[in-house]
């Protein structure tokens, strides 16, 4: 595994606010890599300065162990949070515009954006201005516009923000075939169960920090089996005299209980059997959302 | 430092979807029409000093004026009937069945009564002049008579001595010259630079705006350096802003060829129906006199030297980039147009003194204040433009304002950019001119 994207050490301020406090993190070849935390945490500044749109005031950022530049923006397809296209632009225009910036040549460019265009069958699009597509045919073009110069990184600020259940699934398709051909994605989102279900590695961020650094699995074991996953039919009253605990989910038969300091499986077990009828009984990892929501809160405390 | 073929890719994309538009096919059609008006229009007002003759009843209490006025001008001036009243003249007056009346009261020649001229308001301020002209130049022949004056001293007095005006150019030749011509021509390219800067510049700035709005700016910066960007717009729309001149240019070009001939044939229409109304009004019998032959060399004027098309792009190219970057500046600073005046105002104010200095430069383009206005950066694109139109300006200075605009417009051009690659990145609340000089000092 060789490292494609190095953050060193990173800061970066705007006036006196702090956006980025001395942040590092490593993505290696062929990786998806999440990045996690609320809004404003600093996700957005620290994916300009890796496409070199933005300058870190102290630490580096190396591409493919070269620091950021001119060329390196050529191996990053970025999308960003807030799309945009030119309104007024043709869509072949537009796509041959973009790729002719990422230093394609005219006959290679033209190839991709015919190759991207029958693969989303757009093709019948070419000639029609941004402003003629629907919401979702222009998020098509904007990701082709993203991907069209076939770059080694792909960088995606919130993809799954604003896309339909069809093109969101679409996308996550298109992140796994593309991670099986070595292509390395980075991606930020407040979406847990997409990082579940596709990030190797992850990096949380919290008003400038990257509390939470690491693989998915060993971050979820380092947080040990202290949730209870629970089914009941009954009067779900009994929640509230379990001590020792946190519920991060409770509805009228259901509850995910985050065991704390002194309490254990077999405690709760007992309470509940006393007052309801138990479906389902499992100690389980916390979920990420719970990591995520322990964490900034934890963070949010020591600050 | 840059990437040109990037920067090339953006000029090519700023010039293509701007002359491919509709509206820049109407304004480059429409303007060549205002320009062919304005030329009938000058050719019209020369012409209509020789339009149908007015006719003015003189009522001649002195009895010693109407013979000698009839002598300069048969035709304008008629004797009153033997039984009209004033009443009845005034009524024909105002059915504009005469152009007026002119009252010599009994004293005027002996007291200097003023002597007074009713009209219905046409003809203006030419005719009153030449009225009054005619009524001076009698007036002074009859005390001439009065006081036995010789016939050699008369002579003296009704010589009118010729000056031609002829500029000498560049390769020693003197040509014809008309000084009105030439600063209603200044006053013109002023115009043209003018509305130039501030229309260019507003669609550069739009479009900045436009780019921020619509978020692509931020695709666009990962591609390409801020700077690359805007050099890239700044360039693509002056070579629009070229184009539309070039084509004006070529039109008028071939217009003026075109006049002499064209208004020499409605000259000739014309005149036709000058003699014949002349020999319907000629009831007086006096034999009635051909207007003179028109000069028409005066539509040599109209053509350009194209050292001076030369200089004019040189001064717009310069000028345009160095205020558009400004406005490039602003529009990368705020969010909507709306939010563009508080900024605008500052900029605003020399190019309006340029313009309105332009007006004063092309009566007196050798002052001390025409002569600074033209070098100074601010104002030069437009007042030196000018000045060189309507006077001879010396190669070192010409040269002195385009060492000065070039060096300003890099200052300009380094200043703005800091503005504009921090401006396009921030979005919600307008800055401040306080941040705005933060960003100025960010490195």
């Amino acid at each position: 595994m060789s490292l494609i994207i190095d953050v060193n050490n990173v800061s970066k301020h705007f006036g006196k606010a702090t956006a980025v406090n001395k942040v590092s993190f490593e993505v290696e070849k062929g990786q998806i890599f999440g990045l996690l935390g609320p809004n404003g945490a600093g996700k957005t500044t620290t994916i300009r300065m890796i496409n070199h749109i933005l300058n870190p005031d102290t630490g580096s950022i190396s591409i493919l162990g070269e620091p950021v530049n001119p060329q390196s923006q050529e191996q990053i397809g970025y999308l960003p949070e807030e799309r945009g296209l030119y309104k007024k632009m043709k869509v072949f225009d537009q796509l041959m515009y973009l790729a002719q910036l990422k230093g394609l040549s005219y006959t290679d460019a033209k190839r991709a954006i015919d190759f991207w265009l029958d693969r989303f069958e757009a093709n019948t699009w070419k000639k029609k201005e941004i402003s003629e597509l629907s919401k979702g045919m222009s998020q098509k073009i904007q990701f082709i516009a993203t991907v069209a110069h076939d770059p080694e990184i792909y960088i995606f600020d919130e993809p799954f923000s604003g896309l339909d259940p069809i093109n969101s699934e679409m996308l996550k398709q298109v992140i796994l075939e593309e991670k099986k051909r070595g292509k390395t994605i980075l991606f930020s989102t407040h979406r847990m169960e997409q990082v579940e279900q596709m990030c190797d590695n992850i990096c949380l961020f919290n008003q400038g920090n990257a509390v939470l650094e690491g693989s998915l699995q060993s971050i979820k074991q380092s947080f040990g089996n202290n949730t209870v996953l629970l089914d009941f039919i009954g009067d779900s009253a009994f929640l509230n005299e379990l001590e020792g605990v946190r519920i991060n989910n409770r509805s009228t038969n259901f509850a995910e209980i985050r065991l704390l300091e002194n309490s254990t499986p077999q405690a709760i077990l007992e309470i509940a059997m006393k007052h309801a009828e138990i479906q389902r009984f499992e100690v389980v990892q916390p979920s990420l959302q719970d990591i995520f929501i322990s964490t900034v809160n934890d963070t949010k405390i020591a600050t | 430092m840059v990437n040109y073929s990037k920067i090339w890719l953006i000029i090519k994309r700023e010039y293509k979807t701007r002359v491919q538009t509709k509206s820049f096919l109407l304004s480059t059609l429409l303007t060549p029409l205002l320009i062919l008006g304005f030329m009938g229009f000058i050719i019209f007002m020369t012409l209509s000093d020789n339009e149908a003759p007015k006719q003015v009843v003189v009522i001649d209490e002195t009895g010693r004026m109407f013979k000698p006025l009839t002598q300069l001008d048969a035709t304008r001036y008629q004797p009153i009937s033997a039984n009209q009243t004033i009443d009845q003249i005034r009524e024909l007056v105002m059915e504009d069945e005469l152009d007026g009346y002119v009252l010599f009261e009994r004293t005027f020649l002996s007291e200097g009564t003023p002597a007074s001229f009713i009209h219905n308001g046409s003809g203006g301020i030419t005719f009153f002049e030449s009225l009054q002209s005619d009524v001076r130049d009698v007036t002074r022949q009859i005390r001439l008579k009065d006081n036995d004056v010789s016939e050699a001293v008369i002579a003296i007095f009704e010589e009118r001595p010729a000056v031609e005006n002829r500029r000498l150019n560049e390769e020693g030749v003197d040509e014809q010259s008309n000084a009105f011509l030439s600063s209603i021509g200044g006053i013109l390219i002023g115009v043209f630079i003018f509305i130039g800067l501030f229309g260019y510049g507003a669609v550069l700035m739009r479009s900045v705006i436009e780019e921020k709005t619509s978020r692509i700016v931020e695709i666009i910066t990962s591609s390409v350096k801020p700077i690359e960007l805007m050099l890239g717009k700044l360039l693509g729309v002056c070579l629009v802003a070229l184009t539309q001149f070039s084509l004006w240019i070529a039109t008028y070009a071939g217009v003026s060829i075109l006049a002499a001939p064209v208004a020499q044939f409605f000259i000739n229409q014309r005149m036709g129906d000058v003699q014949n109304t002349l020999i319907a009004n000629d009831s007086s019998g006096t034999a009635a006199t051909a207007p003179a032959d028109i000069d028409l060399s005066f539509l040599e004027q109209f053509s350009i030297d194209p050292v001076f098309i030369l200089y004019f792009f040189v001064f717009f190219v310069l000028g345009f980039l160095m205020y558009s970057s400004i406005f490039a500046a602003i529009g990368a600073a705020v969010d909507s147009e709306q939010d563009s005046q508080q900024f605008m105002t500052p900029v605003m104010l020399p190019i309006l003194l340029g313009y309105m200095l332009n007006f004063r430069i092309a009566e007196a383009p050798d002052s001390t204040f025409a002569i600074v206005a033209s070098l100074f950066p601010l104002t030069s694109p437009i007042n030196m433009v000018t000045r060189m139109l309507v006077s001879y300006v010396s190669f070192w200075e010409v040269a002195l304002s385009i060492v000065l605009l070039i060096l300003s417009l890099i200052g300009m051009l380094l200043l703005a950019a800091r503005i504009y690659r921090t401006g396009i990145l921030m979005y919600g609340k307008k800055p401040t001119f306080k941040e705005l000089f933060k960003w100025l000092k960010q490195a």
